[in-house]
């Protein structure tokens, strides 16, 4: 098993906002409720979920693009959330982003060449002659022509600017690259080039990615670990092929069923999936996923299932598994 | 181009027979089609998937249908779209006024830009009865809280007069499927219908739709770029590439035999959640832009078979020899022998 490049302990972040008309009121959002996980040195750990569940949350608290209320991120060995202003700067060198839409992280006035070398610039690496030529390497990188450097953002098609969206990343030469939803907005047919392209770049550059997908496919094709994240929690963990083979949580397993494969002798069972997410505002009793869980037992309702470990790499949050209730409560 | 059954032969089993259907924009001073002699029929009761990627003309062919296709910029040609025993592609305004919503409706994408923001949903799904049947406000109510509880919308009656605002996506896409039921119609179009919502609501939203086409006995067109979708609900596929259908056959018979080299290479660009992909395959390229069509296969430069007679030559849907239900738009496929499966390089 390679060693953890970065270890992300109890990490919580709870939104206060203010809403209603028109007599305003502030909610607070659990966005993040303690969530526990460890990405190891040139593999991809997915985090997948519904959308509200926190995993975009999760990707930018661990970069402090989002201040997470508390927790802890180890990064290499070294603790990101108190680092000081100069262990950050030397961090954000290598730890990196790839959002979903590249197209409103892109300035519209601003040529892709001068988009490319600003990070180059910033943090001192190249001056303007070696920066240019960084950027022609960068573009070849990532399948771009060389003239695309004198372009605007709104010439290219998504799968461009996606490309030109990683090629950004990989500027400053990261270690860690957090990919949201990096092939979401895309067809079938571009959605796979970007990923053979992010493919090949972590092997050539050694990456490890943070990689945020709702799409199962995706995520079974890219990473080797994953977490499936529901309402701010985390409730299963695992290698890839096992938790899709033997999804332990009753949410797995509904979010497996659920999703679509292209073979039709093998129709989806779409028996009772009940209910909506419900809100984060007001997130259900005890486990959160009980009422709309085939196995919900009384304790559920009452209390919020503990972490159970199954291996080293294998956990899950769900009162089935845990010893002290598993299976053994009678019936409702 | 006719790749049909002889004209009078039992129209009756068709919902919709549309032939040569073109529909072209007008980009830079020159009329451009974004839709290419689309033809196909539907069966009543059939569930027909129009499945592409974006701007492949699956939306666009459905709004010409409807005849939605704004007039000052788009330009619809048919030879018949027949509905009926009426010609729709001939059809004057108030005509489709009274088709569309009644005899035909229509599920969009995005049900709150498609809901109206300041009327109930009560309102909204009564609208359709009250127009099309003429039903009194209290009858038209009475059938529209009726149809609300047949998409399934918890305490339907309690939330008759609620705005679009207080629902969630997935009961937002109900109200929309419960406004397109509400007069009963022959066909159904739903154009992406689950494409912004969450896989477990999509999964009750395509269930839905399912149990309620077997109720009503309705036929639908369901226009989606999701293979997975594709397999779960549709009877019979038409994928369509730059404007063009380049293979139509039966379900079963498209994913166990796709012909295309598109349909192929599509298929195979999927990862896939039931199983391990060890290989992704990839198209490489683009599709071509409306206004820099090639002459020939629209797909050739992309394609990994690709033959010179390929970019010179316009392609024709042909049936194939062993299965004449499946037609393919590829004259290496339908007329020389099976070729070797050939790897595309990433």
């Amino acid at each position: 098993m390679p060693d953890p490049i970065l270890q992300i302990t109890d990490l919580k972040k709870h939104f206060h906002v203010r809403r209603g008309f028109p007599n305003p009121k502030t909610v607070i959002v659990r966005a993040l409720d303690e969530i526990s996980f460890t990405v190891r040195k040139g593999t991809a750990f997915g985090l997948v979920g519904e959308s509200g569940c926190g995993k975009s949350t999760a990707g930018r608290c661990l970069l402090r693009l989002i201040e997470p209320d508390s927790g802890s991120v180890v990064f290499d060995g070294v603790p990101v959330l108190n680092a000081d202003t100069t262990t950050m700067r030397a961090l954000r060198r290598r730890m990196q982003i790839v959002f979903q839409d590249p197209y409103s992280s892109l300035n519209p006035r601003k040529r892709i060449g001068a988009a490319l070398a600003e990070p180059l610039l910033v943090h001192g690496m190249a001056n303007r002659a070696e920066a240019r030529e960084r950027v022609r390497d960068l573009l070849a990188e990532v399948g771009m022509p060389k003239e695309a450097a004198d372009r605007f953002p709104h010439e290219f098609s998504g799968g461009q600017r996606q490309r030109i969206g990683i090629a950004r990343a990989l500027a400053l030469g990261p270690d860690l690259v957090v990919a949201d939803e990096p092939v979401s907005g895309l067809d079938v047919s571009i959605q796979s080039q970007i990923l053979l392209l992010l493919k090949r770049l972590k092997d050539t550059h050694h990456l490890s990615f943070v990689f945020i997908s709702h799409d199962l496919g995706v995520i079974r094709y890219f990473c080797q670990e994953m977490a499936v994240m529901y309402l701010g929690r985390i409730v299963e963990i695992g290698p890839i092929p096992d938790v899709f083979e033997e999804p332990l949580h009753p949410y797995t397993r509904t979010l497996r069923d659920a999703s679509p494969v292209p073979d039709p002798t093998s129709k989806s069972i779409f028996t009772k999936i009940e209910g909506e997410v419900p809100s984060a505002v007001k997130p259900p009793s005890g486990c959160h996923f009980h009422p709309r869980c085939p196995h919900a037992m009384p304790v559920c309702r009452e209390v919020y299932p503990r972490w159970t470990a199954i291996d080293a790499r294998r956990g899950v949050a769900c009162h089935l598994f845990d010893d002290e209730h598993g299976g053994r409560d009678p019936a409702p | 181009m006719a790749r049909r059954p002889a004209n009078g032969q039992a129209p009756a089993q068709f919902a919709l027979d549309v032939r040569g259907l073109t529909t072209s924009f007008y980009v830079g001073g020159k009329w451009f089609p974004a839709v290419r002699d689309v033809s196909f029929a539907l069966k009543r009761h059939e569930t027909l998937a129009l499945v592409g990627e974006s701007g492949c003309g699956k939306s666009m062919t459905a709004m010409s249908i409807m005849g939605l296709v704004p007039k000052d910029a788009g330009r619809v040609k048919a030879e018949a779209i027949l509905f009926e025993g009426q010609d729709l592609a001939r059809a004057s305004e108030a005509k489709m006024r009274e088709v569309r919503g009644d005899g035909i409706s229509m599920v969009f994408q995005e049900p709150m830009t498609s809901l109206n923001p300041v009327l109930t949903i009560g309102f909204q799904v009564s609208e359709a009865l009250r127009h099309h049947r003429g039903l009194s406000r209290r009858d038209a109510a009475a059938r529209a809280l009726h149809i609300l509880d047949q998409v399934k919308i918890p305490s339907a009656k309690s939330r008759f007069n609620d705005y679009p605002h207080q629902f969630s996506g997935g009961m937002r896409q109900r109200v929309m499927i419960a406004m397109a039921l509400a007069c009963q119609p022959k066909i159904l179009l739903a154009d992406e219908p689950t494409t912004a919502l969450d896989v477990t609501i999509q999964a009750q939203i395509l269930e839905l739709l399912r149990e309620l086409k077997r109720e009503t006995g309705m036929a639908m067109i369901f226009i989606t770029h999701n293979l997975g979708v594709v397999a779960e609900l549709a009877d019979r596929v038409a994928v369509m590439y730059a404007g063009q259908i380049v293979e139509i056959a039966e379900v079963a018979e498209l994913f166990a035999r796709p012909t295309h080299p598109y349909t192929e290479a599509l298929l195979r660009s999927i990862p896939r959640s039931d199983r391990d992909t060890a290989e992704l395959y990839t198209i490489p390229g683009q599709v071509p832009p409306i206004t820099r069509m090639p002459p020939g296969c629209k797909f050739a430069d992309r394609c990994a078979y690709r033959l010179d007679r390929c970019q010179a030559e316009e392609q024709q849907l042909a049936p194939l020899a062993k299965a004449p239900a499946h037609a393919v738009r590829c004259w290496r496929r339908t007329e020389e022998t099976q070729p070797e499966m050939v790897v595309v390089d990433a």
